[in-house]
């Protein structure tokens, strides 16, 4: 189990470590009513695109290999999107993948998949080209919940599709989504039994939130829809903690749930300061700033004519110490210029980074050491959230009291 | 500024005999075009080049330009040559043109002969042409009026003809027809000054007597004072008197404003211009005063000189305290250049430390608080504007109340005595009912009403300055759809029935939120307030019960309850960027709220008192 304090910054400067590798397809079936994702119903896009985006997220990945980025890729995740509408091209991408980076052998491989996607034939095909582990976005196993939010099943379909994806023998892992308006305290603590009853070892769970330019936010503006209750989404929350946590998932992170050793490596990697590497289009990307530099220094990114839609990276503060960037959300530009510049870039200082590693790692269930919180500087502000029932500290980690589970704006606002 | 001034090799000698000079001031309702038409007289006259000229030179002030308004008197002079073949030196006096600050343009006022009064062609007569108008009357003022804006669409120069001879009793037959968009008329303005506008008539031989109608403040020459000469004259290296503050000064410079300053030798009978003396302190030099010569000087200063007074007072608070000495040094600095600007430091558990700060009026306080922030670069947080209370206690005792917090225990009151106004309003006949309901929520007492014509009733209240302070002017424009204007004098104190109401968070008043009301109107004040202030306090970590009470007697209550979830459950690779940008963003939110014990209140909450329409 990798530790909070595992951070970039504690690493040799010079020498990356490991990273994880994250491919976003940009097609689904057909778009949920809350989805803000880039994504494109696969009826909308040309047949050659998916083709054409395969082979993309090679190039892509052969611009980071170059530079000795992906020599030790230690989790492979593919989100979207809907990644198995690519059907059997998704072993093509991830074959070609393991061809250009160096992917450990027991690597993580998670692939995101939905109730109406995952064949069990394909599934299996996956699993044994190196496919560990499926990520399913069943929402609810409420029809009526289901219908709201616009998914293209209902709860059986769903039921059997995780018990089929159980079958290949892959770790199988649930989303499922509280404080749907509408949505009775009974109805989620059905959805979680039946979850628990899929055999699946791994539940993250979401309360709704209405993104903006989605259908659902059209639907809350008009007034047909009331506005998701934070109470009742909090309630819904702490009823998972309970319900979950009777059945033996432990509550890793805010929102993740686990069985013993099935907490998921890439996700974990977000909150733990390993860097990572995004293949796709709006797919982000975080490297220290010096590997960063190195990418900017490449044609692809300082040659106006060839960088596509990207902006031009001039120069990189001095201070730089982490350096977060996003691609365009932008199938076809991404196809032109796989590897092209980011449109996003955003710089963090040292302390910066420190700060937000003790954000991101209070998020995880062991949240961070003693010793980490006093080099960011931020333990007078932490003994102020233990006042106030936020934090807590043990074995010298501090963490997040099951209240601030649910507040952790709270605490975040005070340490950033 | 050298760019402003006009030929530069005019000499004035021959123009300063007194026949010769006109002084005059245009006069108007807000936004009937005033600065507009002296921005053509400028043109008419080459006193600013084509190329220079600036919408509205007059109107120096930022804030002046862009809300069409003039706070500051100025006076330029043109060189105008006349049908008659002869130059004039006409001294044009631009007035301020709100009702607060009527003593300004009192002052302006007697600093002339006549005056152009200017009514907008569509709009015709407002309550603030009356007033003008009135004030020209009673100084005895040769009145000319002026229809403006005739090229508009919607001009109606024979109605607002009619107005102005039934509203105004003036005579209307020989109006000017004028544009100052197009220019159209200006010259007859400017004709019909020489030929009706008296000139000034003085004793050269007398001792010198000028009257202060204006000054300001320069940072290199000091206080600079704008004169008008009535007897004698005034020269550089004089010794001089300022009869009010009675100081004793050498005179550094005289000049005129073209409009930049251009100094001369002398300012004789009848002509206007700037004084300065190298006195640096603005309270020394007070507008309505007279300067005299230090010795053998005259014995009886102009008539009609007072302090100016506050009239409105609100609190003053930096939302970052750090910045409480640099409202310390701006206010100064605003001082300078106006004297009718007066603050104390005040404190408030709530906001910290601040300026109890009092204004002339709703606008000049408005006026000074956007300058404030605008070129002194402060975040500030204004208090519910208040008026200045007598209180007189049960044991005898007498206290001036400007401030909430300075109220007295109930039981320690006997009474308690506030300003009350002169309020005109005029209105369309159809929009009487409006105003009357509007009036009567205000405690207001109907007076009188006559119809001016047709279209336009005056109507008369007598008002408590505090009613007025609320938004009264906002509602009385929205209910009559922007049809009435308002003009209001001051009329004296009288008793009322008023105590402090206390708004607590959490159990705890809270000093900045506290007001004054009539009891009558507490209830139904205090519930509203709550209530907005549950909308407005966003939800904490504990319950907040909101309560308006007088004394200890809770009046209303509501709860702000205790916030459960606050939390962002996704947080992976593109997210985290994003929920960077969202932690700084509810922490920059977090820094621009007040915290009053534990609670986090928001700035609205201190404004919500200011819009309260029950």
């Amino acid at each position: 189990m990798s530790k909070a304090a595992d951070t970039v910054l504690s690493r040799d400067p010079g020498k990356l470590g490991p990273v994880s590798l994250y491919v976003h397809v940009p097609f689904c079936v057909l778009k949920c009513a809350y989805c803000d994702f880039h994504s494109q119903p696969v009826c909308d896009v040309t047949p050659e695109e998916p083709e054409y985006f395969a082979w993309a997220v090679g190039e892509a990945a052969r611009h980071w290999a170059a530079l000795g980025i992906l020599d030790d890729v230690v989790s492979l995740y593919v989100g979207g999107g809907t990644p198995t509408t690519l059907g059997d091209g998704l072993g093509g991408i991830l074959g070609n993948l393991r061809s250009i980076a160096n992917v450990r052998p027991d690597a993580e491989v998670t692939v995101e998949t939905n109730p109406d996607t995952s064949a069990p034939e394909l599934a299996a095909r996956l699993h044994d080209s190196g496919v560990t582990r499926f990520s399913v976005g069943v929402q609810s196993f409420d029809d009526d919940v289901l219908r709201l939010l616009g998914r293209c099943h209902d709860a059986s379909a769903a039921e059997k599709a995780v018990h089929d994806l159980v079958a290949t023998g892959a770790r199988v892992a649930l989303d499922l989504m509280c404080g749907v308006p509408g949505q009775s305290l009974a109805s989620w603590r059905k959805t979680l039994e039946r979850a628990l009853a899929t055999g699946a070892g791994h539940v993250s769970v979401y309360p709704l939130t209405v993104e903006e330019a989605t259908p659902l936010a059209r639907h809350v503006a008009a007034g047909h829809l009331p506005e998701p209750d934070l109470d009742v989404a909090a309630e819904m929350m702490e009823c998972a903690d309970d319900v979950l946590g009777q059945a033996g998932l432990e509550r890793y992170e805010i929102a993740s749930y686990a069985r013993e050793g099935q907490r998921c490596v890439h996700n974990l990697g977000y909150w733990t300061g390993r860097p990572y590497i995004g293949l796709g289009p709006s797919a982000s990307s975080m490297l220290p700033a010096a590997e960063f530099r190195m990418a900017a220094a490449c044609e692809s990114w300082a040659d106006p004519s060839v960088v596509g839609v990207g902006r031009v990276i001039e120069h990189v503060p001095a201070d730089a110490a982490r350096v977060r960037f996003t691609r365009a959300a932008d199938t076809v530009a991404f196809i032109r210029t796989a590897a092209g510049a980011p449109e996003d870039v955003a710089y963090l200082t040292a302390d910066e980074a420190l700060r937000e590693d003790i954000v991101l790692g209070l998020r995880v269930a062991e949240g961070v050491t003693g010793e980490f919180a006093e080099r960011a500087g931020v333990v007078e502000v932490l003994r102020r959230l233990e006042r106030r029932g936020l934090v807590e500290r043990a074995d010298d980690r501090w963490r997040l009291t099951r209240r601030g589970w649910l507040l952790g704006n709270e605490v975040f606002v005070e340490v950033w | 500024m050298s760019t402003l001034l006009g030929p530069p090799c005019y000499t004035f000698a021959d123009m300063s005999d007194p026949t010769h000079i006109r002084n005059f001031s245009i006069i108007a309702h807000i936004d009937h075009g005033k600065s507009t038409l002296a921005d053509r007289v400028l043109e008419l006259t080459h006193t600013v080049a084509d190329r220079d000229m600036v919408e509205q030179v007059l109107d120096s002030m930022d804030i002046e330009r862009e809300r069409g308004i003039t706070i500051k008197a100025q006076a330029v002079r043109v060189l105008y040559e006349a049908d008659d073949g002869e130059t004039y030196q006409l001294n044009l006096i631009d007035t301020p043109g709100h009702v607060d600050f009527t003593y300004e343009v009192s002052r302006s006022l007697q600093a002339c002969e006549g005056v152009i009064l200017v009514v907008d062609a569509a709009q015709g007569v407002e309550a603030q042409t009356v007033a003008n108008a009135m004030m020209a009357m009673n100084a005895d003022l040769e009145i000319i009026p002026l229809i403006n804006k005739i090229d508009l669409p919607a001009a109606e120069p024979e109605r607002v003809r009619h107005e102005i001879e039934e509203g105004l009793a003036i005579p209307a037959d020989e109006a000017v027809l004028a544009s100052g968009k197009t220019g159209e008329g200006v010259r007859e303005a400017l004709e019909a000054v020489i030929r009706r506008v008296p000139h000034p008539v003085g004793d050269p031989d007398a001792p010198l007597k000028a009257l202060i109608f204006d000054s300001y403040f320069d940072t290199y020459r000091g206080v600079v004072a704008l004169i008008r000469v009535i007897d004698g004259s005034v020269r550089k290296n004089m010794k001089v008197r300022m009869m009010a503050t009675d100081v004793v000064t050498d005179v550094e410079e005289v000049g005129v404003r073209r409009p930049a300053n251009l100094p001369v030798d002398e300012l004789a009978v009848g002509e206007v211009g700037y004084l300065i003396t190298g006195l640096k302190d603005p309270a020394l030099v007070q507008v309505g005063d007279t300067v005299t010569l230090a010795r053998h000087g005259a014995t009886e200063p102009l008539p009609g000189y007072r302090e100016v007074k506050p009239m409105v007072y609100t609190g003053l608070y930096p939302i970052d305290g750090d910045q409480y000495p640099d409202l310390r040094d701006a206010l100064d600095k605003l001082k300078l250049n106006d004297p009718a600007l007066v603050y104390d430091p005040e404190s408030s558990h709530a906001l910290g430390f601040g300026f109890r700060v009092g204004f002339l009026g709703l606008l000049h306080m408005e006026v000074i608080k956007e300058r404030l922030e605008r070129e002194f670069d402060l975040d500030l947080l204004a208090t519910a504007p208040s008026v200045e209370y007598h209180v007189y206690k049960t044991n005898g005792e007498q206290v001036i109340v400007h401030s909430p917090q300075d109220m007295p225990e109930p039981g320690a009151i006997e009474r308690v005595e506030e300003p009350y106004l002169k309020a005109t309003v005029l209105v369309p006949p159809d929009y009487v009912g409006q105003v009357m309901e509007l009036a009567e929520g205000r405690r207001s007492t109907f007076k009188d009403m006559q119809y001016l014509s047709v279209t336009t009733v005056e109507m008369h209240y007598e008002t408590p300055l505090s009613e007025l302070i609320m938004d009264f002017f906002d509602q009385l424009k929205s209910r009559t759809r922007g049809y009435a204007s308002l003009d209001y004098e001051y009329i004296g104190y009288r008793p009322s029935n008023l105590v402090k109401l206390d708004i607590l968070l959490a159990g705890k008043p809270v000093d900045a939120l506290s007001f004054i009301v009539h009891r009558e109107k507490a209830y139904a004040r205090g519930k509203v307030l709550t209530e907005k202030l549950r909308e407005i306090i966003p939800r904490q970590m504990f319950e907040v019960p909101i309560q308006a009470a007088i004394g200890g007697k809770i009046l209303a209550r509501e709860t702000v309850r205790a916030k459960r979830k606050d939390v962002l459950a996704k947080c992976y690779g593109g997210d985290i960027t994003r929920k960077r940008k969202l932690i700084e963003k509810q922490k920059k939110g977090k820094k621009r709220m007040k915290s009053v014990g534990a609670v986090d209140v928001p700035q609205e909450a201190f404004m919500a008192i200011l819009k309260v329409d029950e």
